[in-house]
């Protein structure tokens, strides 16, 4: 901090100058790390890697798995994020906060956790196949659907909740007053101002499940999806040339999500709330929010808790006397370890992650210009690019540079990966914050950079640890990037739930995800507590 | 004797025609002069010219002769009042009016008693550890008045700041801002779009429409002899709508 400190401070450099390093540096950044890197894939294809692909004859296939898994998870948890949202924010119900915190569990695991619980209790030797001598398969379309939904559902929740919280009670308090039924005040008033969001979550879901490759890995069998085949090309049989066809594919429904979401920018966010929604206390809805609560949190919980039986059970799910075998077992096998390089990954990717978006969000919101416009719209195309795609462009981009195959190129890589979501957070408040502040400084005499460090930076602190604590928990649960970058690295420990499964090491798969979700609930807890004094708001 | 002389001012921005078109004038020393005008006329436009935050396409500014055109906004020993104050809301009421003060090198215990007596000119020493956001509009501004008027600047600069204040608050800022004038005899310039705002305070009135002066003259030289028609509309017809709205209250009682 303190070179930058004298950069800013410097007389000779003078405001101009250090305002125009930093800009050319973020330039830098996002030219180097995220626009070459994704140009690169597009210059390894060639028609021979085209043909290729084209000649497996599991493209067709997995086109259609895609498409078809990525939209019925996007119906699936577009509707329960829906109703979940409805119930929290319009009805008067006990347990809200621990409901709440229920619901969002599902963000603190990876994606192939989710489909390992749903194997552990459905599967072939699942606890309730045995226990109800179910004869059912979860594998194939409806185990991936079931995986997906499982960990997409939660984000469909957020983005709609924070949408329904913002509506305003008057218009409906008027249509009231003109006797107009509750139906009709919801499909004229309520529809209208979720619509827009309803249709951008659907994107988003279908997106995060259609580039997903952990759930379909897991538990896919033989229903291929594009994420699967493309995994299984570049990563396993290390073909980059058709591995890239397949990323080019992939990023097809992240980019037209993104030009949707700059088509139809959510306006119902903007709109201004005089009075919020009373809580609805009609005995028969309560007691149907109750009941879709219960068997929401249901599906939630006993996944999750199968990882803490299968861990720290004898012999899962016949002989469940408690043990502490198998997590010596893991920690044997280096749990430890793997641990620890996450955690290294994640601290990596939440300081340094924080401090880019901060630099860049300011240089984008405060700053005017062509650059500031350029940058912005650079960064938000880096949340079109899907991780495999990403992993795999480092690969191509970076196969030669020292930082390859080092800790760097993995935390970078994090750090990339999950950037446009903390810049736009960034970006937002930055926003919000007084837009003199720097101007009166320089009248008083107070350089830029003493304003941002004493006046700005405690302005959006609580911003700067939600940043941080979405850096440290993605990193710690990613396995799309990492698994293209992290083989000559450290490995981290997402990657080994995966291992240990295909070496039917299934409670040290189990002891893993329960690790990762120990790890990133006290991140998000102290962070909450430090942003915003209290323990969990949202996730 | 003369403060301030502007010479030919001009700004005019990528997107529109020009805000200012060659403006000339002069502020004299511990004056009070508004600069009244309708919305995007150029008020604020050359008072941050005037502070430096802008920089003119041509024209001088000179402060006591001296060229400060091309001196930045901390050379300048001017100060401003933004129109939304622009308070460090992460410092109390104290840290604020100090915290400049500590920046330019005071020592701690001299910063303190500057900001103090700041503070008991504007009337806030018993608020001085509350933070800005549990206090009312009216005592934010004087928290920015009391920023500003630590460092003793020559001349300070008011950019709408009483917009947001409601009538009776507006009424006492009014009072306390000239009394603060009087006390330490600063140059202040002033400016605004409420026509009666600028007749109650003001030394001289200045005019502004499209860019260009109108008419710049003491209040009662612009009630008694408006430059032209646009300066009897804008200012007169406004103030004896309101005058004949009081009358008819008045006589309705």
């Amino acid at each position: 901090m303190s070179v930058v400190a004298s950069v800013f401070r410097s007389k000779s450099l003078g405001v101009r100058s250090s305002g125009l390093l930093i800009r050319a540096s973020v330039l830098a950044f996002t030219l180097f790390c995220i626009i070459l890197p994704a140009l690169s894939i597009f210059l390894r294809i060639s028609p021979d890697g085209i043909a290729q692909a084209l000649s497996s004859g599991q493209l067709p296939a997995a086109i259609r798995n895609t498409l078809v898994s990525a939209s019925l998870t996007a119906s699936i948890s577009v509707v329960i994020g829906f109703f979940g949202s409805m119930v929290m924010n319009r009805v008067d119900m006990r347990f809200k906060g621990v409901l709440s915190v229920l619901f969002l569990l599902p963000m603190l695991i990876p994606s192939i956790s989710h489909a390992f619980g749903l194997v552990s209790l459905f599967g072939k030797n699942g606890f309730f196949v045995r226990l109800l001598r179910l004869n059912v398969s979860i594998y194939g379309m409806s185990g991936i659907v079931a995986g997906s939904v499982m960990y997409s559902f939660p984000v469909a929740f957020l983005m709609i909740s924070s949408v329904l919280r913002q509506e305003d009670y008057t218009p409906h308090e008027a249509a009231y007053v003109m006797g107009i039924g509750p139906f009709r005040r919801f499909f004229a008033l309520t529809w209208p101002h979720v619509r827009k969001t309803l249709l951008s979550v659907f994107l988003a879901v279908f997106t995060m499940a259609a580039t997903d490759y952990g759930v379909p890995l897991m538990i896919g069998g033989k229903t291929i999806t594009l994420s699967v085949l493309m995994y299984n090309k570049a990563v396993s049989l290390l073909d980059y040339s058709s591995g890239s066809v397949i990323g080019v594919l992939l990023i097809v429904p992240a980019i037209a999500a993104f030009i949707a979401d700059l088509l139809c920018p959510e306006s119902a966010v903007r709109s201004f709330q005089t009075r919020s929604f009373p809580p609805d206390d009609d005995i028969r809805t309560k007691a149907l929010s109750y009941a879709f609560c219960f068997i929401l949190a249901v599906i939630v919980v006993v996944p999750i808790a199968s990882f803490a039986l299968m861990s720290f059970s004898a012999d899962y799910p016949s002989n469940m006397s408690f043990t502490f075998h198998h997590v010596l077992k893991t920690i044997d096998r280096g749990g430890i370890r793997f641990l620890f390089n996450s955690v290294s990954y994640a601290l990596f990717a939440a300081v340094f992650g924080t401090v880019l978006s901060f630099v860049s969000a300011y240089v984008t919101s405060r700053g005017k210009g062509v650059t500031a416009k350029f940058l912005h719209l650079s960064i938000l195309i880096s949340m079109a690019v899907p991780g495999m795609f990403l992993g795999l462009a480092y690969v191509i981009f970076f196969n030669k540079s020292i930082i390859y195959g080092t800790f760097l190129i993995v935390g970078l890589v994090n750090i990339v990966h999950f950037m446009s979501s903390p810049y736009l957070m960034m970006y937002n408040t930055l926003g919000k914050v007084n837009p003199n502040l720097e101007d009166a400084g320089l009248v008083l005499g107070i350089g830029r950079f003493r304003i941002v460090i004493d006046v700005i930076v405690p302005k959006v602190r609580s911003t700067l640890l939600e940043i941080f604590a979405y850096y440290f928990i993605n990193s710690m649960m990613t396995i799309s990037a990492v698994s293209f970058l992290a083989p000559p690295a450290p490995k981290p420990l997402s990657l080994m739930i995966n291992q240990f499964e295909s070496q039917l090491l299934m409670e040290s798969a189990a002891f893993v995800s329960i690790l990762i979700l120990v790890v990133n609930f006290c991140i998000k807890i102290v962070c909450d507590r430090l942003a915003h004094g209290r323990t969990v708001e949202s996730f | 004797m003369e403060k301030l002389r502007v010479c030919n001012l001009s700004k005019a921005y990528a997107k529109s025609a020009g805000v200012l078109k060659g403006v000339s004038f002069a502020v004299e020393n511990g004056e009070f002069l508004s600069i009244l005008g309708p919305s995007g006329c150029g008020k604020t436009t050359l008072l941050r010219l005037l502070i430096g935050l802008l920089k003119p396409d041509s024209g001088r500014i000179f402060k006591d002769g001296i060229d400060i055109t091309d001196l930045t906004a901390d050379k300048r020993h001017m100060g401003i009042v933004f129109q939304n104050y622009a308070l460090f809301e992460n410092m109390t009421v104290l840290g604020n009016v100090e915290y400049a003060l500590k920046v330019r090198k005071d020592t701690r215990a001299t910063a303190r008693s500057k900001a103090l007596e700041m503070l008991e000119a504007v009337g806030l020493s018993d608020k001085r550890g509350c933070m800005p956001k549990n206090l009312s509009g009216g005592q934010q501004q004087r928290v920015a008045i009391a920023r500003t008027m630590s460092l003793e600047p020559d001349v300070v600069l008011f950019d709408e700041p009483m917009s947001a204040l409601d009538a009776d608050t507006r009424i006492s800022m009014r009072n306390e801002l000239k009394k603060l004038q009087s006390a330490y005899g600063t140059t202040m310039i002033y400016v605004t779009h409420d026509q009666e705002e600028a007749f109650a305070m003001s030394d001289r009135i200045m005019i502004l429409s499209n860019g260009e002066i109108s008419q710049l003259d003491t209040p009662e030289n612009i009630c008694r002899k408006p430059a032209s028609d646009y300066v009897r509309a804008f200012v007169l017809d406004n103030l004896q709508a309101k005058v004949d709205s009081l009358s008819r209250f008045v006589n309705s009682r």
